[in-house]
């Protein structure tokens, strides 16, 4: 609530606020917060996401 | 009035309220958790599909539809999931929705051990894990771990427990008591330990028989 403020282009803060709802989201901070969580984790995770997803397949633990 | 106390005390929903998820690495110990879970009372959100086998002889507890989780599968099976307990190995955790509460049981094991029972799975299944050899493996998954770890601690709509796959197998009580205690209290505590075999307990690390229990 008393974070920092990130300024978002009005129309992405609009589309945003509309998939929110749509996607059950109580809020669209909390919608913003959980694709940008999505979107860090991929990128810490490039280069060794490709290794455990052979493994995982390998197993049988992911399609 | 429960309802409100626990909003204005910011406490975090109740097991009724929530996901029960059993996670880890694969062949860290989630299957023996799974059942320590459902043995205590708690119903399992599984499909059968996946059946018990060598590896796992007393069942996966799995659901087929979690598989598709970073796929963008369908979720909404996890609206009928609220009070009971399902599995979701670790690297599927962030694809988890925000729409819903999750408390997580996650189990670790030793990498050393872990690594030789996928082996061996690998090798009864005559599939191929990759192309990294253990040692790449275990970096991988340590930091894989790490950043899970640090997820979910940021993520507001997951608490967890981490147990200890050893102590599940040698001192089941205390592990039962835990999670028991974690998921509300109202467990069967006797039942849940009573289900852990540790004639299961075989990829201990520096043995060189079987495979662990899931």
């Amino acid at each position: 609530m008393f974070g920092s403020k990130v300024k978002i282009d009005k129309a992405l803060l609009e589309k945003a606020t509309r998939y929110a709802e749509i996607a059950g989201y109580s809020t669209v901070e909390e919608f913003v917060n959980h694709a940008l969580e999505k979107e860090i984790v991929q990128l810490e995770g490039a280069d060794s996401e490709e290794e455990i997803k052979k493994r995982l397949k390998g197993l049988g633990y992911i399609s | 009035m429960e309802f409100l106390r626990r909003l204005f005390a910011g406490d975090p929903p109740g097991v009724d309220k929530s996901v029960v998820v059993v996670s880890g690495l694969p062949r860290s110990g989630t299957s023996m958790l799974m059942s320590m879970i459902s043995a205590g009372g708690l119903e399992e959100v599984v499909d059968g599909v996946r059946q018990a086998d060598d590896d796992n002889p007393r069942g996966y507890h799995e659901l087929e539809a979690v598989k598709d989780l970073d796929k963008n599968g369908d979720t909404a099976w996890l609206d009928d999931a609220h009070g009971k307990v399902v599995k979701i190995i670790s690297f599927l955790l962030q694809h988890l929705p925000a729409t819903h509460h999750y408390k997580i049981v996650f189990v670790r094991r030793s990498l050393q051990e872990v690594l030789a029972s996928q082996q061996k799975m690998l090798d009864r299944r005559g599939a191929s894990g990759g192309d990294a050899a253990d040692a790449e493996m275990a970096r991988v998954f340590a930091a894989h771990l790490s950043k899970v770890e640090r997820q979910l601690a940021a993520r507001k709509n997951c608490e967890v427990l981490y147990v200890e796959h050893r102590a599940a197998v040698t001192q089941p009580a205390a592990v039962a008591e835990r999670v028991n205690a974690f998921l509300g209290g109202s467990l069967d505590v006797e039942k849940m330990s009573g289900v852990v075999d540790s004639q299961l307990y075989r990829n201990r690390a520096g043995q060189d028989a079987g495979s662990g229990a899931t």
